[in-house]
């Protein structure tokens, strides 16, 4: 058995630490031990970005991370952006545009568009999609989840 | 009216607790002392196992098992043809066949023990071609040889109907394998309980398929068996009962008496098959200088792989069911399915439909071109019409597909880019068209296609519907959700719809051949107004008046005739358990349409009703580098009645983006029957940026056998998109393009051909 090392992080806002085997991946780490299952697996290589995660900000796959390198970060998983319990304006648009069918690539989509939306107020449709290039959807075609980003860049920063 | 009454965009029931991440898939479940599993596959193609040990594996720390194909049930399981079993016995027929399983205590030992297992075998020659499956020296797939199924259909008099053609083609097409690309690979939990039962949580489009499936590869009575459905992250077919992770997983739990947890990584999933049926077709054609179709000739052979499963129905849809699209009387069609040593192949999205939709509609534009007319005009021409008895005994109810016809048309300018000069530069457009039908239900499985509704509204006036109708993301629970309520007058809100569970809701036959939103749609209006009746009937007994006075609105009773008539719902379900003899509200409902099984000649109406779709794209082909571009896309769907337009809308956008993968860039590649690029980033499946914004319109053409007018929607969606796309590469290049997928090199080689055409 390879030894543990102990990593210390917050996690939607909570301080979490933990042990872990160097080679643990962070989507093991986060669904197996955290019970965080919100984050995804879909190919477990980087490419479908169902388990896509917010690190100090940036969206990380965690697939192809691993849990050791996030000693001293803040993570955000789907879990940590509702408010209260309830769902953020950003997933209130995923619910009502048809931004969600199957549901399972949702996590992956809310990140990589809380991402944008941090960065770009207002983005336009081509810079929408072109953010939405490392996640894939079998379910909606996109148009629903560009719809959703689009719809709630207007409703978090107006029109 | 409520704001979420059938007809208006409704936010899936289900949505929220996906868009906060708890929704729960199979592969999130944990059961207390869960063990994991992980399979080992065959890397030949054709072999005989000669020894399988495994004695290093159950030796490594934290393995609780190993089982082999000597282990498993002797019980050969299959949908027609049973020949397959919960291990490969003795022979390997494919690359990834799966010979053993590992159960440990967690997957990274489960892992490690696969390399631990020394397999010993004889390879044996393979049969990879389908094109050689019947040769009378070809090596056999199974002792009964390669032919799995054929089909022969002739209608009216076909020859004589060709010599009156005034024009008559004929050409081949092929068509490739897709992957369903599910985002969720195959999950399963599976579980005893010491009571000698089997408990299976697994991702599955049918819970009672699923569980005769299981018992007979099992072995075991059908009710010692449970199937629960959790969230499902898409199927697309895939999910059907051709997948085998699920039984391996049932086994192990109960060979071990553990639960056992059987996640499939991405390329284990993709080792496992479930692709669509590849098939080469031969279309030939004639018609009369007006462009009415005087006769059809059909010779198809598909490749099932090394099992049939459900590729014989797929080849009869293939076969046939175009057929009554349009107002034929002559046709004739002969199908061949083969076996080869590759993986299964099956169902899928759009079931046999895709396939011959692009060959028809090809075609028909090749004629239309022929003949010097306009292909949309062709189509509008020899349409099936509402009221129609179809050339195979389809009763078409309703039939909307001019209307598609007309709104594609108008929508992507069809007449002023049609008149538009011919591009020379190195971007060219060009603009295509096609249409197809779909079932909404399909008379097969034990001579039944009923759907049943168990509804219990409960001592607070909110309801609780009991289905085994599987929501895998298409928003069937938004669709009984929207009809419950509307029907019963309570606020979306109050109702919840369960998850399918064999042993707690009633038998049905789940997500397949567009099936749900006719059958079980209707069985739950019957539900719900009888449940109304039901409180009605009380209310006027408590209120002490005539129960025809009174309406149910958003959870009052009213009376319409007396204003201080009224009384909460609340209140009458209550009275209506809590009195003398009374009893919970516990209402039963079942819908069996009014169709009948195919006939040996596969005639009859098989569906309650059929749905249409249309499409026209617009691409820009780059003849330089052979890349075909989508610059636009209008497919118009003829869903009955719309009860849900956003998932209408929804599922269409989808269905048309999953068409585009299949035509231009998903390409399984295989060797020697070893698939190459078994991985989302080798398979490349359409992302957002690599498509334009989809437009999807809707027609509601209002089937009288539809619950509110409705039919199926979604596999229809899914048809026009290949022919569509290949139309308009030929609109702007004048190269056809007759094998799936449409590649660069494949488009660059068709142009130097017609350079060399001409320049000779
Ligand atoms: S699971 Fe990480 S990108 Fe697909
Ligand atoms: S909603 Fe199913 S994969 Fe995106």
């Amino acid at each position: 058995m390879m030894a543990k090392n102990r990593i210390s992080l917050e996690i939607n806002g909570e301080a979490v630490e933990a042990d872990v085997r160097p080679n643990r991946l962070l989507s093991d780490f986060l669904r197996d031990d955290l019970a965080l299952t919100g984050t995804k697996r879909g190919c477990e290589t980087g490419v479908c970005g169902a388990c896509s995660v917010l690190v100090d900000g940036d969206v990380v796959k965690s697939c192809l991370s691993l849990a050791i390198q996030m000693n001293g970060c803040s993570l955000t998983t789907v879990e940590g952006l509702a408010c209260d319990g309830a769902p953020s304006p950003l997933q209130k648009s995923f619910m009502e545009c048809g931004g969600l069918q199957c549901g399972y690539c949702t996590p992956g989509f809310l990140m990589a568009a809380s991402d944008l939306l941090a960065r770009t107020s207002r983005p336009d449709v081509a810079t929408i999609r072109k953010n939405l290039s490392g996640n894939l959807c079998r379910c909606t075609g996109y148009q629903g989840i560009v719809d959703a980003i689009l719809d709630a860049s207007e409703k978090m920063h107006g029109t | 009216m409520n704001a979420f009454a059938p007809g208006l965009p409704t936010p899936q029931v289900t949505s929220q607790e996906k868009a906060l991440g708890r929704a729960t898939y199979a592969g999130d479940l944990k059961i207390a002392g869960m063990l994991h599993a992980k399979l080992l596959r065959s890397p030949h193609a054709h072999a005989r196992i000669l020894n399988v040990d495994v004695s290093r594996a159950i030796a490594l720390p934290g393995v609780r098992a190993v089982f082999t194909g000597d282990d498993v049930p002797q019980r050969a399981w299959g949908v027609k043809h049973k020949q397959q079993h919960v291990l490969a016995r003795e022979v390997v027929r494919f690359v990834g066949e799966e010979i053993a399983a590992v159960v440990a205590i967690d997957e990274d030992t489960a892992e490690e023990a696969l390399d631990l297992i020394r397999v010993e075998y004889e390879p044996l020659p393979a049969l990879i071609d389908p094109s050689q499956a019947l040769e009378p020296n070809a090596v056999k797939v199974h002792p009964g040889g390669n032919l799995a199924d054929e089909i022969g259909i002739v209608r009216g008099d076909v020859d004589s109907a060709f010599a009156e053609a005034d024009i008559v083609h004929e050409e081949t097409y092929t068509t490739h394998s897709q992957y369903p690309g599910y985002m969720e690979p195959m999950a399963t939990l599976a579980t005893t309980d010491g009571s000698g039962k089997l408990t299976v949580w697994t991702a599955t489009q049918s819970v009672f398929l699923a569980r005769q499936r299981l018992a007979e590869a099992l072995d075991r009575p059908v009710s010692t068996v449970r199937v629960v459905q959790p969230t499902v992250g898409g199927g697309f077919g895939g999910k059907i009962i051709e997948e085998r992770s699920s039984v391996i997983a049932g086994f192990l739990a109960a060979a071990t008496d553990r639960p056992v947890r059987l996640c499939l990584s991405r390329i284990d999933d993709m080792l496992s098959g479930a692709f669509s049926v590849p098939m080469k077709i031969r279309l030939k054609m004639g018609m009369t200088r007006d462009g009415r179709i005087t006769a059809k000739d059909v010779s198809i052979r598909a490749d099932c792989g090394a099992y049939a499963g459900l590729a014989p129905e797929v080849m009869l849809v293939t076969a046939m069911r175009s057929d009554n699209m349009q107002r034929l009387e002559h046709t004739r069609s002969h199908a061949q399915l083969v076996y080869t040593h590759t993986m299964p192949r099956g169902a899928f999205r759009g079931f046999g439909g895709t396939q011959m939709a692009f060959a028809l509609n090809s075609h028909l534009t090749a004629m239309a071109d022929l003949a010097g007319i306009d292909p949309i005009e062709l189509h509008r021409q020899n349409a099936i019409r509402t009221g129609d008895l179809s050339i195979h005994g389809w009763k078409i109810g309703s039939c909307g597909l001019p209307e598609c016809l007309n709104q594609i048309e108008g929508a992507i300018g069809w007449t002023e880019k049609r008149s538009r000069p011919k591009q020379r530069g190195v971007l060219r457009r060009g603009i295509g068209m096609a249409a197809a039908m779909h079932v909404s239900g399909n008379r097969t499985m034990g001579n039944w296609d009923g759907s049943t509704i168990v509804l219990k509204v409960n001592e607070d006036g909110r309801v609780v519907v009991l289905t085994s109708e599987a929501d895998v993301g298409q928003g069937s629970n938004t669709m009984l959700s929207q009809i419950c309520a509307h029907e019963l007058g309570v606020p979306l809100s109050h109702v919840s719809v369960q998850t399918p569970d064999t042993d707690f809701t009633p038998y049905c036959l789940g997500s397949i051949a567009s099936r749900v939103t006719i059958n079980a749609g209707k069985a739950m209006i019957k539900a719900a107004r009888e449940a109304r009746e039901t409180i009605l009937a009380a209310a006027a007994e408590k209120l002490g008046c005539d129960a025809i006075d009174l309406t149910i609105e958003d959870g009052v009773v009213q009376s319409t005739s007396n204003a201080n008539h009224f009384a909460k719902l609340p209140d009458i379900c209550r009275y209506h358990i809590f009195r003398h003899g009374g009893e919970g509200i516990h209402i039963k409902a079942t819908h069996d349409p009014d169709t009948v099984m195919m006939d040996g000649d596969h005639y009859g109406n098989i569906a309650p009703a059929y749905s249409f779709a249309a499409q026209a794209v617009e691409v820009e082909v780059d003849t330089e580098t052979g890349q075909v571009r989508l610059i636009e896309s209008w497919l118009s769907d003829d869903c009955g009645k719309a009860i849900n337009p956003l998932a209408v809308h929804g599922q269409s956008n989808g269905a048309a983006v999953q068409a585009i993968g299949w035509t231009l860039c998903e390409e399984l590649q295989f060797e020697e029957g070893r698939l190459m690029n078994g991985n989302l980033a080798d398979y490349t499946m359409p992302t957002a940026d690599s498509v334009p914004e989809m437009h999807s319109s809707i027609v509601e053409s209002m089937d009288p056998n539809g619950p509110l007018g409705a039919k199926g929607a979604s596999e229809t969606a899914i048809l026009p998109g290949a022919p569509a796309i290949a139309n308009a590469v030929f609109d702007a290049i004048g190269v056809r393009i007759t094998d799936l997928p449409i590649t660069p090199e494949k488009i660059l080689a068709a142009i130097a051909a017609q350079k060399e055409k001409r320049d000779a």
